[in-house]
């Protein structure tokens, strides 16, 4: 079986015959695995396949042909912009159609109104430059310098940035979005016709959520095409990339930026100092990373990481509490000045120790260097992201350390250091990530069990999560969230695609895994139907664990 | 015993696997092709240094062809399909794996951050389709007939030294030794005639040797091993025989067959040659730093380098490795990973910033970001319109950074700049760094 050929050679029509391939070989390189974010894991091996063809269109109005010649023959269909969000951007199903964005990198800049209007194709850290070269500034996101702005703001989108600059859909300005079913719509500021976006809100309708989810809905509800993103005010000095890679940097204006690291006596006083530096409206980033990516930046090497981290143990971990401050002088000399006294004031009080800090940046200005998430183990994940308040984000980080000491190992040793945490949007925010690392070549099912077990234990302790619907078996999270958020989705689901092509079966895809691992069966214990409520489509052989 | 003290002791008793970068054996990177994860750091330019939305891409071949087979990252999922038997050798798979000047940028992106070893796996890849009898390509055998009837890529029957002028004296018995290499020897005799005039400006004496043959580099870039390492061992007993300690080259392509590809070859380590090998960009730096270059003619003209790959990212010294992988994939012993951080970008521009009345300025992409010309290992010749893909869109840079003049120290980038150039009415010129070197010394 394959797409249908009528089918085929109207999407040939639409690009040309160089934009469209069914070759095995091109389609090959498309498959998920096994390396990359998720990967290797259950949920990769037996939810993802390689596509039966695969489209690069160039305008909107092509994708939105090509969507509707799917609708017309029932081909299933996934939107892939960079391929960088593993196997859950990949495809599901047989003889799907991967719809590969990357020639959608149209860009507009907006210097007067500080905004630019991009393209599916167009990726994070290219932005940030456009940006700083006419003062002003975006986020990177964790994701990475090399996501998709698209991709990312509908999912995530944050980074230590996001303490002043905010999360990241209030800078969306505007959204062109092409429906499962072919019709386009127009958000925000886009919807008037004209490219100028100027308010997030209006006038057109605000269906952002159709878009979101909780984070993103993976390609199951459309395809964004355009987006106009809201750029904030930088200040002037040039930030000038230095070194040969591996060790490449942002050299800083010492006037103007400036990053410190502080270790704080307790966990108390790392939180206080995050509340206290937030409510005196000072610094652009505020940040606790893993304390083994510090490790990471100081090893030449795998081999050196492991040398550097096993000298840790749980104790010494457990007393270490780091705060990273970012200084930006966005004004003035004078106002970086200010600033620094504001934070010397609060760090005394707090008896934070300054430590000693490179007068550059690695990270998180122009490039959030994901790619080292690998380096330790080669596998890797962020098995949940939350936004609570500072103190409750420590809270739920704990809990969820005791609960990765159960599945240690397979997950790698991490002496129950919680994660990342920081500010978000002047502290009104606390915001978390837990990331977990395994090496892939070994029995990962533990992974998989620990997985859905994060989801098991939010629930358990009323925490906040962003990983539901598409990430998490629906029927498990969603009755215990919106409340019933699993029937709202299912009914927006069902009425925007009411034939399942996009991106066939998210975001019931989770729940179909755990019902065809035959290692994920002890760990179901929630109600779903017997027969999930979609199209059933090409079934995937299930290998073994 | 605790769990972490459990796992501490895992590392050490986890059973290992061997590891060797031997490229004959595709068997060798299955952890490498495993571990690819779609970052594309193959494919943006270092993201510290990502220049905006222009000129942000250093991988040519999926900037030509825009599916993610073309990039490493998709020729990284086709590799373990190739080593696992899943996959037919066919005219798209063949073009996947042979359109592709091997420039590096891949291998050097990825060893940013995961030390994966893509560069050798590009080459295993096609060793396995030479050994499979699908490759090369019948313009690169035309090349291996030419090299085994005439000695020299182009099948011609000329004398190898055509390009000798009077001016310039060669010794009969010298420490240095100078390899021309097929391309300056026939198709561009000028760097050939610089790179003589500079030795002799310096007071350096120099030898050619005997009866020069091919380097071999497109043979063993496509993967004819076999060949190739024929004539790795006949080149190297001949320079042993001359006596020479030093073997100096002008073109990009031959330093680092010689460099690298032959030590690769032979399983040896670079130091293991018998005699140095070094580029003209090497020798002019230290003769400028010795007062025994003097350049004084001053040259009105603004232009910029682009760093060819033989120089640049893919001339670190070989170094062989066996050993095995652990825990975690850790690997015992340690290795010092060949990252492209010994290119000779710092000896490039020493000698460029000593040029009198010139004006230099750098390209967007530079140094191990570069944007190769799209000619090398066998690109040019079987998929030339992927070549003049890559030069046009060099040549745009070269453009937007407002220079007059592209120089480049491979005469492999000369030929496909230059001709790219030509074809296009382009008004850049196209110089080799040795003839500007010798456009700057009063003789």
């Amino acid at each position: 079986m394959s797409i249908n050929k009528d089918a085929y050679s109207a999407f040939e029509a639409i690009v040309g015959a160089k934009y469209i391939s069914e070759d095995p070989a091109i389609c090959e390189g498309y498959r998920s695995g096994p390396g990359g974010y998720e990967n290797g894991l259950g949920y990769e091996r037996v939810m993802t396949t390689i596509p039966h063809a695969v489209i690069l269109p160039r305008t909107t109005e092509e994708v939105q042909k090509i969507v509707k010649i799917c609708n017309r023959y029932n081909v299933p269909y996934v939107p892939y912009s960079t391929g960088f969000y593993g196997p859950r951007t990949h495809c599901h199903v047989e003889n799907e159609l991967i719809i590969d964005m990357k020639r959608m990198n149209d860009f507009e800049m907006d210097e007067k109104h500080f905004s630019v209007n991009v393209g599916s194709g167009v990726i994070l850290s290219s932005i940030q430059q456009e940006a700083l070269n006419v003062g002003a500034y975006s986020v990177i996101g964790g994701g990475g310098g090399q996501c998709s702005a698209i991709a990312n703001l509908i999912g995530d989108g944050w980074s230590p940035l996001s303490h002043r600059i905010g999360l990241p859909h209030r800078r969306i300005l505007g959204t062109e979005l092409v429906l499962p079913d072919g019709e386009i719509v127009k958000m925000g500021s886009l919807a008037d016709g004209s490219d100028d976006a100027f308010w997030g809100e209006g006038p057109g309708p605000d269906l952002r959520g159709l878009l979101r989810g909780f984070t993103g809905l993976r390609g199951c509800l459309g395809i964004v095409t355009k987006m106009a993103i809201k750029l904030l005010p930088w200040q002037p000095e040039p930030l000038i990339p230095t070194g040969i890679a591996p060790n490449t940097a942002l050299a800083l204006p010492p006037k103007r930026v400036k990053w410190i690291n502080y270790r704080m006596p307790s966990k108390r006083e790392q939180v206080k100092s995050m509340f206290d530096i937030a409510q005196a409206e000072i610094a652009a980033a505020l940040t606790k990373v893993p304390l083994f990516w510090r490790a990471i930046s100081k090893a030449e090497d795998k081999e050196e990481f492991w040398d550097i981290w096993l000298k840790e143990d749980e104790e010494t971990i457990k007393n270490f509490h780091i705060v990273r401050v970012l200084l930006v002088g966005y004004t003035s000399e004078e106002d970086m000045i200010y600033q620094e006294k504001v934070l010397n004031d609060i760090m005394t009080e707090l008896g934070g120790i300054e430590l000693r800090t490179k007068p550059t940046d690695e990270s998180w200005i122009k490039n959030a260097d994901s790619a080292g998430m690998w380096l330790m183990c080669g596998s890797y994940v962020s098995v949940d992201y939350i936004i609570e308040s500072l103190t409750q984000a420590t809270v739920h980080g704990e809990t969820y350390a005791e609960l990765k000491r159960k599945y240690t190992p397979p997950l790698m040793p991490d002496f129950g250091d919680p994660g990342w945490f920081q500010s978000f949007e002047l502290g009104h925010q606390g915001y978390s990530e837990f990331l977990v690392y395994w090496d892939h070549r070994e029995d990962t099912a533990g992974v998989d069990q620990f997985y859905v077990e994060t989801s098991k234990m939010n629930i358990k302790n009323r925490y906040y999560t962003s990983l539901i619907g598409p990430h998490q078996p629906l029927f498990l999270t969603g009755p215990q969230y919106g409340p019933n958020y699993h029937e709202w989705l299912l009914a927006i689901k069902n009425e925007f695609d009411p034939l399942w092509v996009s991106h066939p079966p998210v975001p019931l895809a989770h729940d179909d895994f755990v019902n065809k691992a035959p290692w994920m069966q002890e760990m179901k214990d929630w109600e779903s139907p017997e027969e999930l409520p979609m199209p059933k489509w090409g079934q995937l052989p299930v290998p073994e664990k | 015993m605790s769990v972490i003290d459990l796992m501490k002791k895992d590392r050490y008793e986890t059973p290992k696997t061997p590891v060797a970068f031997e490229v004959t054996d595709l068997n060798n990177f299955i952890y490498d092709m495993q571990h690819c994860i779609k970052c594309k750091g193959c494919y943006w330019v270092e993201h510290t240094y990502n220049p905006g939305v222009k000129f942000n891409v250093r991988c040519p071949s999926n900037l030509w062809n825009d599916f993610d087979a073309y990039g490493a990252m998709g020729k990284m999922r086709i590799g373990l399909a190739i080593a696992a038997g899943k996959m037919e050798w066919t005219d798209t798979l063949l073009e996947i794996i042979y359109a592709d000047p091997l420039c590096g940028a891949c291998d050097v992106g990825c060893k940013r951050n995961l030390d994966l070893e893509i560069g050798l796996t590009l080459e295993a890849l096609r060793i396995k389709a030479v050994d499979d009898g699908a490759g090369p390509m019948p313009a690169h055998k035309k090349i291996a007939q030419n090299v085994a009837a005439t000695q020299n890529q182009y099948g011609t029957s000329e004398s190898r030294v055509k390009w000798l002028t009077k001016d310039i004296t060669v010794a009969e018995k010298a420490d240095v030794i100078y390899y021309v290499g097929c391309s300056s020897a026939y198709a561009n005799p000028s760097i050939a005639q610089a790179t003589a005039k500079i030795f002799n400006a310096a007071g350096v004496s120099f030898m050619l040797m005997k009866d020069e043959k091919c380097c071999g580099n497109t043979l063993y870039s496509v993967g004819m091993v076999k060949e190739a390492k024929a004539i790795a061992l006949e080149n190297i007993a001949a320079v042993k025989a001359s006596g020479a300690k030093t073997l100096v080259t002008s073109c990009a392509e031959c330093y680092r067959t010689w460099k690298v590809d032959y030590p690769k070859l032979l399983d040896i380590a670079t130091a293991d040659l018998g005699f140095e090998v070094i580029h003209l960009i090497e020798f002019a730096d230290q003769a400028v730093a010795d007062g025994k270059l003097k350049l004084t003619k001053p040259v009105d003209m603004r232009f910029t380098y682009h760093d060819a790959c033989g120089v640049s990212r893919l001339c670190d010294p070989w170094t062989p490795y066996k050993g095995e992988r652990g825990w975690m994939g850790m690997i015992f012993p340690g290795l010092l990973r060949r990252r492209g951080r010994h290119g000779l970008y710092g000896q490039a521009r020493n000698v460029l910033n000593a040029i009198p009345g010139a004006e230099f300025v750098e390209m967007i992409r530079m140094r191990e970001n570069a944007f190769c010309c799209g000619a090398g290992r066998g690109t040019k010749e079987a998929f030339p319109e992927l070549a003049k893909f890559s030069a046009n869109h060099r040549l745009d840079e070269v453009k937007a950074v407002g220079a007059e003049v592209l120089v480049s120290a491979c005469p492999r980038c000369k030929d496909n700049f230059g001709q790219a150039a030509k074809e296009d009415g382009d008004n850049v010129k196209v110089m080799d760094i040795s003839e500007l070197i010798l456009a700057s010394i009063e003789i």
